[in-house]
Formats: structure tokens, sequence, C-alpha cells
């Protein structure tokens, strides 16, 4: 780890540096208020300071659809290169973001490794940028509101400068590709970050209480909340679609054109109906209430059993975006019965 | 006859591969040998991969299983009637069911070629199984992958104690491998009790009756028993605590679990179930861990 600073009117001449390390992607203001990853050309059009895009960056590591295998008439099937990016720049990453892709290399690059998300991650830099918590997140709640790994440089926005952090030889050689755009941090840039932390720290409002949560599920399993739940959720897997660990998946066969094969891949929710339906038709979580409360503990048991951490960064997304106003804290809180 | 079967697999490990390739969703061309009727609706493939190398070398635990491709069609998990202990082809068990199987049925013959991935899942204890008896419960269709651990047990025969089958299904012609199981029990390799929900006027020498009734028509010494269900949920939630009830431990009875296994190694979420994920660290599992698990059995 390394601390330098860097001016912040300088921020265009970095944005074009990075260019240099593959295709830019950042959050760009699409209509007033709301943001989404798309890459970029022009870089006066990057907003670093968008608080939530409204789907994560595994949009990009795994696309929505892609091809997984094509086959030709009397061929064998052949693996596609559909989901490959090339290098990839990710500018304007949160801390939540980065814990999330923490989260998605448990699942995709453990036991048998998927090579099309495996490409993409091995040709994936990673910049952060600094932010301050809306009435949405609660990424303190859940151990993620700061991040000390898994990412190449990290720009924390001070008055007039930024401090960066370099965190893996790939940010170094950016920093020495443009040497010109750093100097050392000063002392005083270090206390402006330290008082940064603690105003940020003191700036949640959310809090979910995840103290032995998975236990208190355990003995819930049964409890009405699940039932009360389900009559409000409609399973349309909104809050799936942008949850950054979300990454389930369907797989179809298309046959784009006569001769030619293809096996697609596309996202999945598990609140879907079809989700846990075998041949034959029977479904093992045929109810809303089932499938709503499958995803919770997924979340906040199955995964922290599993791997020791919930899948859940709290980002907020999922608040923001349910239709029907359901909000993961409130729950959770309801399951405790605190509400 | 002896086989060296690969390690057991540990869940969430390091980086691994599958025998069919480096890529987990890249299914190996396989030619189908043969293609013999069961019943009606149930079919035994024999598969032989076109990869000699791969053909001789695939070595699987009984009770794991794989995905069949046919690409353009779609792709379905199928258990392995056969045993390790039969190298160089390998068997599968296809109930016409859906798009796929109908596929099967309707247009693949024998010569034609199918993708296969795997070995995937943990397969039966086996280890567990060395030098104790082992009684096999199935019901339906749940025989088809009991098949492959019976033919294992006794392909080494002298490896292991009493081996006991008790198998169930509603009729007389729904009896898979019937002369094969009866041949078995003539030689005394297997003590082999069959039943049926009902003889629909076929000429019928064994019970009729539910399957859990069989068991009370054995004695076994439970210290040194492990058993074995594969079958339906329904046939699940009266066998198991049948066989707690004749004295097993939970930690001695094994099942088999179907979920819808799509990717099969542990990514695409469809088959998960609690903290686990049916394809990667089941299908099979002890009752004990079942039972721990919400969904698992009884939904």
């Amino acid at each position: 780890m390394q601390t330098l600073r860097m001016n912040e009117s300088l921020l265009p001449s970095l944005l074009e540096v990075l260019k240099g390390f593959g295709t830019l992607i950042a959050p760009v203001e699409r209509s007033p208020g709301v943001f989404s990853l798309e890459a970029i050309a022009d870089v006066s059009r990057v907003r670093p300071d968008a608080l939530r895009t409204i789907l994560p960056f595994k949009k990009l590591l795994l696309k929505p659809g892609f091809v997984m295998l094509e086959q030709r008439a009397g061929g064998a099937p052949v693996e596609s290169r559909d989901n490959d990016w090339g290098p990839l720049v990710y500018f304007g990453a949160h801390s939540c973001d980065i814990h999330a892709l923490k989260i998605l290399d448990l699942l995709y690059l453990s036991d048998y490794v998927d090579p099309y998300y495996k490409r993409n991650r091995d040709n994936l830099t990673v910049v952060g940028y600094g932010c301050m918590p809306d009435d949405k997140c609660f990424c303190k709640s859940v151990g993620t509101a700061t991040v000390d790994e898994n990412f190449d440089l990290f720009l924390t926005p001070l008055q007039g400068r930024f401090m960066v952090t370099v965190a893996s030889a790939r940010g170094d050689d950016i920093v020495r590709t443009a040497a010109h755009l750093f100097e050392p941090a000063t002392r005083r840039d270090v206390q402006d970050f330290l008082d940064r932390v603690r105003e940020r720290d003191d700036a949640f409002t959310l809090t979910l209480d995840v103290a032995d949560l998975p236990y208190v599920l355990e003995l819930k399993t049964d409890d009405p909340v699940w039932e009360e739940l389900g009559k409000k959720c409609l399973c349309c897997g909104s809050c799936s679609m942008v949850c950054p660990t979300c990454a389930c998946f369907n797989v179809r066969d298309e046959i784009p054109e006569e001769g030619t094969v293809r096996r697609v891949r596309t996202w999945d929710a598990c609140l879907y109906r079809e989700y846990a339906q075998v041949a034959g038709g029977h479904n093992f979580r045929d109810t809303r209430a089932d499938r709503v409360r499958n995803r919770y503990y997924h979340k906040q048991e199955a995964f922290v059993r599993e791997f020791g951490m919930p899948s859940c960064v709290g980002c907020g997304r999922c608040i923001e975006n349910c239709p029907t106003g359901i909000n993961v804290v409130e729950v959770f809180q309801t399951v405790r019965g605190e509400l | 006859m002896s086989v060296t079967l690969p390690e057991p697999l540990s869940p969430r490990g390091a980086p691994r591969k599958l025998a069919t390739g480096a890529n987990p969703y890249l299914p190996a061309p396989a030619r189908i040998m043969r293609v013999q009727d069961l019943t009606s609706d149930i079919r035994l493939y024999d598969l032989r991969f076109v990869d000699s190398v791969l053909a001789d070398s695939f070595a699987f635990r009984p009770g794991q299983f794989v995905e069949l491709s046919v690409v353009g069609v779609g792709e379905g998990p199928f258990s392995l009637p056969s045993s390790p202990t039969r190298r160089g082809m390998f068997q599968l068990g296809v109930r016409r069911v859906g798009t796929l199987t109908n596929y099967l049925f309707d247009h693949v013959i024998e010569g034609d070629t199918v993708g296969i991935r795997g070995p995937l899942g943990n397969g039966f204890p086996v280890e567990l199984f060395e030098g104790q008896d082992v009684l096999l419960v199935a019901g339906g269709l749940g025989m088809v992958p009991l098949r492959g651990l019976l033919q294992y047990l006794i392909d080494q025969r002298d490896r292991f104690g009493r081996v006991m089958l008790l198998y169930g299904t509603r009729s007389p012609e729904q009896v898979l491998f019937r002369e094969e199981l009866e041949s078995l029990s003539r030689r005394g390799d297997a003590e082999i009790l069959l039943s049926v929900d009902q003889t629909q006027g076929r000429p019928w020498a064994g019970r009729v009756g539910v399957v859990t009734e069989l068991l009370d028509l054995v004695t076994f010494d439970v210290a040194r028993t492990h058993a074995i269900a594969c079958g339906p949920p329904v046939f699940y939630k009266f066998m198991l605590e049948k066989l707690v009830a004749r004295g097993f431990g939970r930690h001695r009875i094994f099942l088999s679990l179907e979920r819808r296994m799509e990717c099969g190694v542990g990514k695409c979420g469809h088959c998960a179930v609690g903290y686990t994920f049916t394809c990667l660290h089941g299908p099979v599992f002890s009752y004990w861990d079942a039972i721990n698990l919400p969904e698992l059995i009884y939904t």
C-alpha cells in the first residue's frame, strides 16, 4: 500500500491515462439523479460522485445474456468469447462494490472455475472512489464500509484534491505511467483523510443488526413474517437484478440460423416461479413466501455458513428499486420481532 | 475386481477440473453404443466418450451424476446406473419427462453423439461400507442410481458383508432391471425383496403393498449396517423415519436428492437448498445432514 495525492483538476487527465489500460467503464448520469455504468469515450461525462448506479459492475463481468457455446452442424460444441471484454478499467467503484467483487470471486473462482467470469476478472483494473452514505446505505453494518484490498487505485475526495491509495502492482503501473499527476501525500492530507473517515462514519443513518443473524434466521424459518412478506413481494426479481452479488443464471439453447446452435446464459433470480422447478413439474419453492424467504436466507444465513460472511454488501440498491417498498433492514427487524 | 476411485470431493476448495474438460460448461462428445427399453417410458443408454483417452480413464463414484446435452435442445442431469468397476463405458437411465428426454426418445439412436459433462456431485461414501452390511432401499426411479451402487458392491463382493435391496414400484412392469435382480438373488450375491403397489393383473411373485412394509421382513444388525435410500419425496417421507424406528442412527442413513441441477458445478444457484448446493455438496447426504436443511425433504 502506498499513499499519494492528486490535484482535483487533474482527474480528466487521469481518466485519459486509464483509457490506455483498457475499456474505461464509469458512472454517467442518464437522467437527473439516475446513473449507469457505461463505456467512456468522452471523459467529461464521467460522474464519480454518483452514489449508486442502477446496475452494479457484475453486468460487465457476466453480461445479462451471452453465448457460452456454439456448435456448427456436424461439429462439436466450442467455447464462445461473446462475454469477453478484453482489458477493462472500472472507475468509480465504492467500497461496497469492491466487496461485492470479492463475493463474486468466492463463488466463481473457487472449485470449478468459471472461465467466462475469470477472463474478464483477470483483465480488470479497479479504481475506487470515496463516497458519502445516503439513507439507503448500510454497508457499515455489514462490514463493507471500508476496503483495503481487491482494488488497484482508490481516490478519496478531499478539499481540492484526492488522497490516492495504491494497492496493487497494476495500480503502481498506472501511477508510474502518469507520474506527473501525483505527489507524495502530506501530513495534512493524511489528517484530512482521517477526518473524512470519521465524518463519513458518523453520516450513516440506516443500521442492520447482523449479530447472530444466521442463528436467528435458523430459529425463524416457520415465522409468519415470511407469509406476510410473500403477500407483499411481487417476485419481480428487481432486487436480484440490481444486487451486486446476485449471480444466478439460466441456460437455454437457441438456433439463430440453420446449421448453427448457441447455448446462451442469462441472468436469473431465485424469486422467479420456475427457479426451483424440476423436469416433470415439481416445484420445490412453489409459493412467493417460499421464494422470498429463500432469498433472504441465502444472503444472511446460507452464505455466512458457507463463506463466513453475508452476501449482502449494504449498497441499498434493492431498497431503492423494490416496486412495493420492501426494505431489507425492516425485514430483518420484523424477523427479530423489533417492528 | 478392484478399482481405484477418485478422491471424495471437498466443498468449496481450490480450483479443480472436471474429467470432461477445463471449461466445466463445455460438454465432451460421447457416442451412444446401445439403447434398451427398461419400461415404456424409461430407457437405459450405454455411452462411450469419443475421445478414447477420456473413455478409458473416465472414473466416477457410485451416486455421482452427469449432465447430458443435445446442443440446440437442452441439457439435464442424469444419474449413473452403471459402476465405475466397469471401465470404458457408462450408462444413463432416462425417463421420458420433458423436452430433452422427449428428444432423446424420439430422435437419438445408437451411433449418435451427445454431450456429457462430469462426473458431478459427491457420490455415496462407499469407503464407510467396507467390511459392513449394506441395505439399499429404492422407490421407483430411485433404483437407477442404486443399481450403479449395487453393481459396485457386487463387483467387489468380498469387500462387503450382507448386501440387501428392498425395492418398490407401482406395478410389475415398472420394475427396473428385474431379470438382473432375480439372477443376483438366485446366485445369493444379494438379498433382494421386491414389492409393487398393485399387480394390475400381471403375474407377480413378490409382495404387494408399499415398499416401507418390506422393512418388516428383514432383520439386520444396525451397528454394522448402513442404509442407502433413493426415491421420490413421498418415499423419503415414510422410509427415512421407518429406518430410524428400526434402530438406524440418522448418520448411518444416506439418501440422494433430486433438485434442478443446471450448471452442476455450484454456480447457477438453482439446486441450492439452505447453504448446500445439491449438485456440489450432494446429491448424497446423510439423513442427519438432510434433516437440518430447510426444504430438503419435506416440501
